[in-house]
């Protein structure tokens, strides 16, 4: 067991699991067995998707209270939704639903809908979030409070970019952190797990990540990487549980991406700890758990839980993000040229 | 004082309103990466009728080129900016299924530096049918060819 | 004179006990889950062929403002006969590319090196060989390629590292790879092909810490004629060796965006 590390509130793993279409509550029992690879260990192969989870709130709305799963009704009313959302979707019409109901204005519809992935099958989720019980980020410390406040602000008073710094860490196509690319988004949801005795590699469609997980016995995890050495993607141990492959990551760097879908969001520090579960939970899915510590950043740690499914037909094809980003030098030409423009404005009558 | 006390009060509601908005840990972003406004105008919207040049099948957005010619005869070569590929592929679409010739219609806003650039908010041919769409088998461009 | 069966005996014993080179015979590597020879581990290549494929001279770099740092230095090459045969007109185009290099080559902007340059970049790359496929992680920009060990599939668009479709030929690895967009460069001297570019690979170990890596490379509308690279690449032996991240694009924007900034 590693030190330090605090179970998920062991009720809601099961009703979630229970709740979830391909689920099956307790591993082994019954006409499924787990698969096992050539060379023994459990088989997490395979590529996976979070599609399924999209649309499902990262923190509980506050009407659910601490029901980490919907009732029929409720679910009866997401699955229509989601229904809802497929159909227009390959049909190309904008939908009615989701997200594209609660937002107006031209931001929020640049391209036609059928740009987007739909869930396949309907989570009875609540949120993402599953401790603490209440579904909510705990509270942030005094400093990643004011650090956010005044980022938040400062970026209220630049009303334009001035150069790529003040793009997202994703717009600049750098990376998306691990909890960014493991979170459920518009599209690029593809996590790609192969293995091989010894190593399990996760590999995300966004933005090309290749994370390569060296296995130790339980009791015996090999070092980490010295502190001074620090990479986006952290630096991995992984070791079994029975079935469960847990993945523990440091050595991140801090300060530069966030803990929310695509990075975005309060931005985690260097002391940054994940703890990730993969648990095949059927031939079509895997438990996803991750476990966030970070004091200095959260006052407790908290942790999500989703399944990432198989979706027939889903291939991972190449993400080459920065190669293609005529994103950033657009945007950046339009805020220079707005400047001009306001420049110029004075002197013409 | 009672000056003091108010603005110290405000103060601090500032404070717990950049509290709560700094609790909004996670925000939610459009498109993924960053939002329209940034790029286009939405008060300035075109549409365009043009004959494709080339389509780039890139992330993290598509282009479609498009010449674009005015009233007088003068031929632009426009730049649309669409969502990324990566979706249409695993639903079968291929970059075959928009070829050098082909006509279509653009529905978005201009780039805010003014140039030959937009995004493709509706891309249909000229009888309105949307292009990229689907599955193939139910008309998705590029069906003729492949079967 | 009859031979006793015992010298037949004793005689494959000190065979045995000969090292490889001395017995005459192939290498025989070790086996990976598969039952394919294992190619795993972490690679790297040792020689200056990302500067230029072609044997050079030391020269200047594009920026004397790193001084010897950015320089250049000598290297024999690694291109089969010599010279890269060029069309007459593509040949122009290589001259321009190498004026333009400190702007101009991919890897300046650290975009993903293409094949077959990923595999001789001067930074460490690992092979995993899985039941899936087999993969290819470089270190350099976060590149990567999953091996198709299947069914070969076709390109479904134009991508920087190819579509891979690989198979068996004994105990080498043969990699056969299409879909290119034409935007990769084979290294700094402005070498390069178009979106017609077709690479085929092969990879045999030839010892414990030896792979011997070659790329036949083809593309009609650049070269009057098939040619190919080959070279050894060495394993990483550290005890504690593993792959790390090379991020570069934040180093590249100033480049890139540098003009869009505000003054």
């Amino acid at each position: 067991m590693l030190p330090g590390y605090k179970g998920v509130c062991i009720a809601a793993l099961c009703a979630i699991a229970a709740g979830m279409a391909f689920a099956q509550a307790k591993a082994p029992r019954g006409n499924w067995t787990p698969p096992k690879t050539a060379w023994g260990d459990p088989d997490l192969q395979g590529v996976w998707t979070s599609d399924d989870s999209f649309g499902v709130p990262y923190e509980r709305p506050r009407r659910y209270g601490n029901r980490t799963l919907l009732t029929d009704e409720e679910y009866a009313e997401r699955a229509k939704e989601n229904e809802l959302l497929a159909s227009s979707i390959q049909a190309g019409v904008t939908p009615k639903a989701g997200y594209w109901l609660q937002h107006e204005g031209v931001d929020y519809q640049p391209y036609n809908s059928n740009w987007s992935e739909f869930a396949r099958q309907t989570s009875r989720q609540t949120s993402l979030i599953v401790d603490p019980e209440d579904g909510h980020f705990p509270p942030l410390t005094q400093q990643a409070m004011m650090q956010r406040a005044a980022a938040i602000y400062a970026s209220r008073l630049r009303l334009r970019p001035e150069s790529w710094e003040d793009l997202s860490i994703y717009a600049r196509c750098i990376t998306r952190g691990v909890l960014g690319s493991m979170l459920p988004v518009m599209y690029g949801n593809g996590t790609d797990i192969l293995q091989s005795p010894g190593l399990v590699v996760i590999r995300y469609e966004m933005i090309h990540e290749t994370r390569i997980v060296p296995i130790d016995p339980p009791n015996n995890p090999h070092p980490h990487l010295p502190a001074s050495l620090r990479t986006y993607m952290g630096d991995p141990r992984g070791h079994w549980e029975g079935n469960t492959l847990v993945v523990e990551t440091t050595n991140f760097i801090g300060g530069r991406a966030g803990i929310g879908p695509n990075g975005d969001g309060v931005k985690y520090s260097e002391d940054m700890r994940l703890v990730e579960r993969f648990t095949r939970t059927s031939d079509r899915s895997i438990q996803y758990e991750v476990t966030v510590f970070d004091p200095k950043t959260f006052t407790a740690s908290w942790a999500v839980v989703f399944p990432i499914t198989e979706e027939p037909g889903y291939q991972i094809f190449e993400y080459a993000c920065h190669e293609g980003n005529y994103a950033m030098s657009n945007i950046l030409s339009g805020a220079r040229a707005e400047e001009a423009q306001e420049k110029a404005q004075p002197a013409v009558k | 004082m009672a000056s003091t006390r108010r603005s110290k009060m405000r103060a601090r509601n500032k404070l717990a309103i950049l509290a709560g908005v700094a609790l909004l840990a996670a925000a939610t972003s459009v498109w993924a990466h960053h939002s329209f406004s940034a790029e286009f105008d939405g008060n300035k919207p075109v549409k365009l009728r043009g004959t494709v040049t080339k389509m780039e099948w890139i992330n993290p957005h598509a282009w479609i080129h498009i010449d674009v010619k005015d009233e007088s005869g003068k031929v632009t070569n426009w730049m649309v900016e669409c969502g990324a590929p990566n979706v249409l592929f695993r639903r079968g679409i291929t970059k075959n299924a928009v070829a050098a010739g082909m006509e279509i219609v653009v529905d978005g806003y201009r780039a805010k530096d003014g140039s030959a650039r937009a995004n493709g908010k509706d891309v249909t041919f000229p009888g309105g049918k949307t292009l990229f769409l689907g599955t193939p088998g139910v008309g998705a461009p590029g069906d003729a060819q492949e079967k | 004179m009859q031979i006793r069966p015992i010298a037949f005996k004793i005689g494959a014993v000190l065979l045995a006990c000969m090292p490889s080179s001395l017995r005459g015979q192939a290498y025989h590597a070790p086996r990976a889950a598969g039952g394919h020879a294992d190619l795993s581990g972490i690679w790297e290549a040792l020689n200056t062929a990302n500067w230029d494929l072609e044997d050079h001279s030391a020269e200047a770099g594009p920026m004397w403002q790193t001084g010897a740092i950015g320089s250049e230095p000598a290297g024999q090459g690694v291109v089969e006969g010599g010279a890269i045969p060029y069309l007459p007109a593509a040949l122009e185009v290589r001259k321009t590319n190498f004026a333009n290099r400190r702007t101009n080559d991919p890897e300046a902007k650290c975009y993903m090196p293409g094949i077959p340059r990923a595999n001789y970049m001067p930074y460490p790359f690992q092979i995993v060989q899985s039941p899936r496929g087999i993969l290819f992680a470089y270190e350099y920009a976060s590149a990567n390629r999953l091996v198709n060990m299947g069914k070969p599939v076709e390109p479904v668009s134009d991508t920087w590292m190819g579509t891979n479709n690989g198979y068996w030929e004994g105990d080498t690895l043969v990699v056969d790879v299409t879909g290119f967009n034409g935007l990769a460069w084979f290294d700094r001297a402005g070498d390069f092909a178009s979106d017609k570019l077709h690479v085929v690979e092969r990879f045999t170990r030839t010892d414990r810490d030896h792979l011997q890596y070659e790329a036949t490379i083809e593309d009609p509308s650049v070269f009057s004629r098939p040619w190919k690279i080959s070279m050894p690449l060495y394993r990483r032996v550290e005890k504690n060796a593993q792959l790390l991240e090379f991020k570069c694009v934040e180093f590249a924007e100033e480049l890139l965006y540098g003009q869009y900034k505000k003054k």
